[in-house]
């Protein structure tokens, strides 16, 4: 089965539901993107940026210590080691060279915690292309540090004002300027979410993940692990890491989800709490009313805060390839602690919510082996850590 | 009334249409039938009621701003349709909902153009969805005999641009400026050959929308066009007027000034 299809569809999943201006645009990038695909000498400098520039392969990490804690076997997929701090580079290295391949003078991006931006940032400047990152004023105060970090790199950021002012509202601005721009501007999605082919080529950008992650899996006890963890926003960590493991059924997805505030709060969690939407570009699982207005999410992680997720993942739900959890800020803050202790590893709180999991998990799989999604360091996070542990 | 009618009795008079675009329950839902019956003594031709919707991509910053304050009130596609019903034997020109496909996605096709039939709705436009993703919206609202709209825009290639001349009913909204709603200089010169390169493919009007807010826009682009779309003018307008004691004479007026 090829997914997703050619219109665009993961099974009931995806598509295209953008205004007509933009329908140029995806084809454009769809075209370029098939050709890049196939071209050697892309393929050559993605790889050699991917090795010398942004630091893969990654290391799986047997955490000795947290295994032995919660008794089970974790290794650590450390996405968290990579330049720029998160995983979000291999996908922006990625797409910022598709961008200088068609040619296009400016980029721009969206960002929730940051790391999007900032990888963004980084890649654009590397390659010699003007940068405009679209950030949410609540989320600037929140991750000051990455704010900086895409500043010092030559980026433009520009605060985004209206509603939640958090990513939802990045993403349409950003949407909103390529509208008005779609002649020279290449629009850097970092997650895998939004009209095809993004959520695609995201999800392209994002498997080596996986892919290490299996071979090393594989060297490392001769068998493919039982399951495989990540936290998922828009989800693309987490598809980069499931998706090569896709036709092995036996070894099982955990998608874990920012319940927020918990009980009846605010969350992020899509997947477990929202229900089939159209929303920024995609049919998916999306955080709504009734009356098909969508919710405003919540969660401590900015990376998380995000009431749709990428069609790929409701697929996923749907054909019931994957589960999907929701953890709470304050469970979220359990996890960025216990794996700072037991591993000397700080977490970002978006994986931190996946590191609580493994907790929940223990109960119901005692010496399993578990591949956790590492997928970005927690320097950006200490303000807010430090806010709530007041 | 059907769309058709209307654009034929605008030939018969020798006039473009003008069309204004303004959002249910904005200021207030209470203001809505107001408002829509003020526009249509200013002499508009057809009216846009939008449905808001919390996260309108293709909007500029004075329609944001008017959903957001819509949706502060709480509103529903019932709570809407219920409020046109109550004008519905004062309506005497088409009436367009225009709004995004989420909300009537959730709120079901089927149900959704049964209700617009029943109240006189004559024509449908999501901006969000494309045409082909519109299979099913496009049967539905041929079924109940109202017209889905679509857009043809400065980078619809010509092969688009004959598949949606096809299945766009009513009008075509052709969208003047790559970019979105809101006040701007238009090239008069570029959305002139466009309308040229429409108009050789369909018979269907073409209605030229975005960005018009001045009088001297409507009359150019009437001048090559089959009619004229004005938004987040008269939204710019309800909102710095709404509170005086004259504002539906003030509104009435500034339309008929918009179109003369």
């Amino acid at each position: 089965m090829l997914l997703p299809n050619k219109k665009g569809y993961f099974g009931e999943f995806g598509g295209k539901f953008i205004p007509e201006t933009l329908f140029f645009c995806l084809k454009e990038l769809d075209d370029a993107y098939r050709q890049i695909k196939k071209d050697k000498k892309f393929k050559k400098e993605f790889k050699l940026l991917l090795s010398h520039y942004a630091g893969r392969p990654t290391p799986l990490y047997y955490a000795r210590s947290l295994s032995d804690h919660l008794g089970l076997k974790v290794y650590i997929k450390r996405e968290d080691l990579l330049h720029s701090g998160a995983h979000k580079i291999n996908n922006a290295l990625g797409q910022a060279l598709l961008a200088k391949f068609m040619g296009k003078k400016r980029i721009i991006a969206e960002t929730g915690a940051g790391q999007h931006g900032v990888a963004t940032a980084t890649a654009a400047t590397l390659l010699g292309i003007k940068c405009e990152v679209y950030m949410g004023r609540e989320d600037m105060e929140r991750q000051k540090a990455n704010l900086f970090r895409m500043k010092i790199l030559g980026a433009k950021v520009n605060p985004v004002t209206i509603g939640t002012k958090t990513l939802k509202e990045a993403c349409s601005q950003a949407f909103r300027d390529w509208v008005a721009n779609v002649s020279d501007t290449y629009y850097l999605l970092g997650s895998v979410v939004g009209p095809h082919p993004y959520p695609k080529i995201v999800r392209d950008f994002q498997t080596i993940i996986g892919k290490e992650a299996k071979r090393q899996i594989l060297s490392a006890q001769g068998k493919l692990p039982d399951y495989l963890v990540a936290c998922v926003g828009g989800g693309s960590n987490a598809i980069g890491l499931f998706h090569p493991f896709y036709k092995y059924s036996k070894v099982k997805f955990i998608g874990v989800e920012a319940a927020g505030f918990g009980q009846g709060g605010l969350s992020a969690a899509s997947l477990v709490k929202g229900s089939p939407g159209v929303f920024q570009g995609s049919k998916s699982y999306v955080l709504q009313e009734k009356n098909g207005q969508i919710k405003n999410a919540h969660s401590i992680a900015p990376g998380l805060d995000y009431p749709g997720v990428g069609p790929e993942h409701s697929f996923y739900k749907a054909i019931q390839r994957a589960e999907y959890e929701a953890v709470s800020d304050k469970q979220a803050l359990e996890g960025f602690n216990m794996l700072s202790r037991f591993e000397g590893i700080i977490p970002a709180l978006e994986p931190a919510h996946a590191v609580y999991y493994l907790k929940k998990l223990a109960k119901s799989a005692k010496g399993k082996t578990v591949i956790l999604c590492l997928s970005g360091r927690g320097d950006k996070d200490l303000d807010i850590v430090r806010k709530y542990s007041k | 009334m059907k769309i058709e009618t209307k654009f034929n009795q605008l030939k018969e008079e020798d006039r473009k249409a003008f069309i204004t675009y303004f959002p249910f329950g904005f200021p207030k839902i209470a203001y809505t039938n107001d408002i829509f019956l003020a526009l249509q003594k200013g002499g508009v031709d057809i009216i846009e009621l939008g449905f808001p919707f919390s996260d309108p991509l293709a909007d500029g910053p004075i329609i944001q701003k008017a959903s957001a304050c819509a949706l502060e009130q709480k509103i529903t596609i019932d709570i809407f349709f219920d409020t046109i019903k109550k004008i519905k034997k004062d309506i005497n020109i088409p009436i367009v909902i225009m709004s995004y496909y989420n909300p009537i996605y959730r709120y079901k096709l089927a149900k959704f153009f049964k209700k617009a039939k029943v109240n006189k709705i004559s024509g449908t436009i999501l901006v969000d969805l494309p045409f082909e993703e519109s299979s099913q919206y496009i049967n539905q609202a041929r079924k109940q005999g109202i017209d889905p709209i679509f857009f043809i825009t400065p980078t619809t290639s010509a092969k688009r641009a004959k598949k949606i001349a096809k299945n766009s009913k009513g009008f075509i909204y052709y969208v003047s400026i790559a970019g979105i709603t809101g006040p701007k200089a238009l090239s008069y010169s570029d959305i002139s050959s466009h309308i040229k390169d429409i108009k050789k493919i369909t018979n269907t009007p073409v209605c030229v929308g975005f960005g018009i807010h001045n009088h001297k826009q409507v009359r150019r682009i009437s001048f090559f066009s089959d009619g004229v779309i004005v938004g987040s003018e008269i939204v710019k307008f309800i909102d710095k007027n709404y509170k005086q004691i004259n504002f539906l004479q003030k509104l009435e007026n500034h339309v008929r000034r918009l179109r003369s």
